[in-house]
């Protein structure tokens, strides 16, 4: 299990790797100015912390059918993550690799769902190009990035800069506005409770599968334990 | 941004006074104050212009305050939608449909949110798009489905879902039936049952018979009563693709595709949602709505639909 989690971590570090140094010059001017504004704004310290309480979402998959966050930790841990957009190579690379340890959450009783601001049949597209099982989840208007306090609005420099390459996320969100989640992961427990909060300004550094899956095992392990005693 | 800043925003933009939005959120003023101005420095500008008897929006105020009260409307809705669930609270849900869009189109979307919303009470009604929208900003309807729209007033929110063309309906007996498509100079000579307010004819007019009006002998205000017509041999009716037919028509599609239309989900800006509209415009913005412009043009769905009850 862990030279599986190894060659994970290690893949997906390379594949960042390999896509930093792909970067033109403009992507990498745009990338490294819009990580250094998230910082200076210090966005990331409105994010749930390890303790608080996660607020729950009923939100729609790919598909269209509904998911209600109560439902999904109803029988273990649920592990949340968000993403910026199909048009993200990192996130590609990000949901391969959270695909790639999906079986062993699965095994943990732990749900993970991935969410995105994006709408209509994006999500349904992003699914099918990557081959992805996972329950992919559309924040519509930006519902749960704003109460899980990851959500920031493009500043102008960068929405340029993508409007120039052709993405327009005003459309892709069906929104008037700009609106991006930092990328995070959030392990939350049955009871609501966060017990693990990855929150990464630079947008090209995600959590580990191997360190999620550390926690979610952590996390079962614990309940199991309560359980046990609560039948004593 | 943090959800209690949007909140004191939210709350001065729709006071605008900063005493009032501060009692409102239950917070001391210099408080709310220090909130609005962090959310003013992440979105990079002011946001309320402070003027002792002017406080007002400014252009950024304005611009980001419609997409906040729908995050945050988002939000509320689910923690509602757990009261109402505790309470076995009624949830009631209006449905505007222009007379061109068909119930069969919201049936799927109302089914998947009845699992989260037991308490649904779903009420359909049909009206032009025009009445539709004074519906909507009345608050006699919560969402409305509709086609192409002449006009439509700022306060409304709309999504297109998805794109259709529009086909011949006709009996299989009909001369042109056996056609793999039908021309627009057959069709400028055939006889074409009249939909009586139907909203989409003064498209037909501009596109399809833009020199002389088409036959049209026979005319009803329901289509189902067209669909009889039309399968006893009367005419053909031009019908969006979505429309379900009696299993005794058969649909083609008109040389070029000349007709097209976006469908479109239509609510208003800005006001609260309850837990069920909520659901719906999700469920919409993200569903598989391709099933329904799919050829081929005569599908199994349709005598489902007839099977079950349904009509166009």
């Amino acid at each position: 299990m862990n030279v599986m989690s190894d060659h994970l971590t290690k893949t997906l570090n390379q594949v960042r790797n390999e896509l930093l140094a792909g970067l033109s010059d403009a992507d990498r001017e745009a990338y490294l100015h819009l990580v250094d504004w998230l910082r200076k704004t210090d966005v990331a310290s409105h994010a749930l912390q390890v303790g608080d309480t996660a607020p729950d979402f009923l939100l729609p998959d790919a598909h269209g059918r509904l998911h209600s966050s109560e439902h999904l930790r109803g029988e273990g841990p649920l592990v949340v993550s968000f993403y910026r957009g199909g048009w993200c190579p990192f996130c590609n690379a990000e949901l391969r690799a959270l695909q790639a340890v999906k079986a062993e959450l699965d095994s943990l009783k732990a749900n993970l769902v991935v969410l995105s601001p994006e709408t209509r049949d994006l999500p349904r597209q992003l699914k099918r190009q990557l081959n992805l099982d996972l329950t992919m989840l559309a924040d519509v208007d930006h519902g749960v990035a704003i109460s899980y306090g990851v959500l920031f609005r493009v500043p102008e420099e960068t929405k340029a800069h993508y409007a120039g390459q052709g993405y327009d996320f005003g459309q892709r969100h069906g929104s008037t506005e700009w609106m991006l989640p930092i990328p995070a992961t959030f392990v939350i427990d049955q009871a609501g409770i966060v017990r693990g909060a990855f929150v990464e300004p630079d947008f090209t550094i995600r959590q580990e599968p191997s360190d999620i899956l550390n926690n979610v095992r952590r996390l079962a392990g614990s309940q199991a334990e309560d359980v046990s005693a609560s039948d004593e | 941004m943090e959800l209690h800043q949007v909140r004191y925003f939210l709350a001065l933009a729709n006071t605008l006074n900063f005493t009032r939005a501060a009692e409102m959120c239950n917070v001391t003023q210099p408080a709310l104050t220090k909130g609005v101005q962090k959310l003013e420095q992440e979105l990079g500008g002011q946001l309320i212009y402070r003027e002792r008897q002017l406080t007002h929006l400014t252009d950024l105020g304005k611009e980001v305050l419609p997409m906040l009260k729908r995050a945050l409307a988002s939000t509320e809705a689910v923690r509602r939608r757990a009261r109402e669930f505790q309470q076995k609270e009624v949830a009631p849900l209006a449905i505007g449909l222009a007379p061109s869009i068909s119930a069969s189109l919201v049936l799927e979307t109302i089914a998947e949110i009845r699992k989260f919303v037991p308490g649904l009470h779903v009420e359909l009604r049909e009206e032009p798009p025009s009445r539709l929208v004074e519906l909507l900003l009345e608050g006699d309807i919560n969402v409305a489905l509709a086609g192409d729209l002449d006009d439509k007033p700022e306060r409304i929110d709309d999504w297109a879902l998805f794109e259709e063309r529009y086909v011949a309906v006709l009996a299989p007996s009909h001369e042109l039936a056996d056609l793999p498509a039908i021309g627009m100079e057959a069709l400028r000579e055939a006889t074409i049952l009249d939909l009586i307010n139907c909203d989409v004819a003064p498209k037909f007019q501009h596109l399809l018979f833009p020199d002389a009006p088409p036959h049209h002998n026979h005319r009803s205000s329901q289509d189902l009563h067209l669909q009889h017509l039309a399968a006893a041999g009367f005419g053909i009716i031009l019908a969006p693709e979505h429309m379900p037919r009696l299993p005794t028509l058969k649909a083609l599609p008109i040389e070029g595709d000349p007709v097209r239309r976006e469908v479109r989900l239509l609510a208003v800006q800005g006001r609260r949602y309850s837990p069920a509209l909520d659901a719906f415009v999700k469920v919409a913005r993200l569903r598989d709505w391709s099933l329904y412009t799919r050829s081929p043009l005569q599908t199994e769905r349709h005598s489902h639909l007839e099977a079950t009850g349904m009509s166009a």
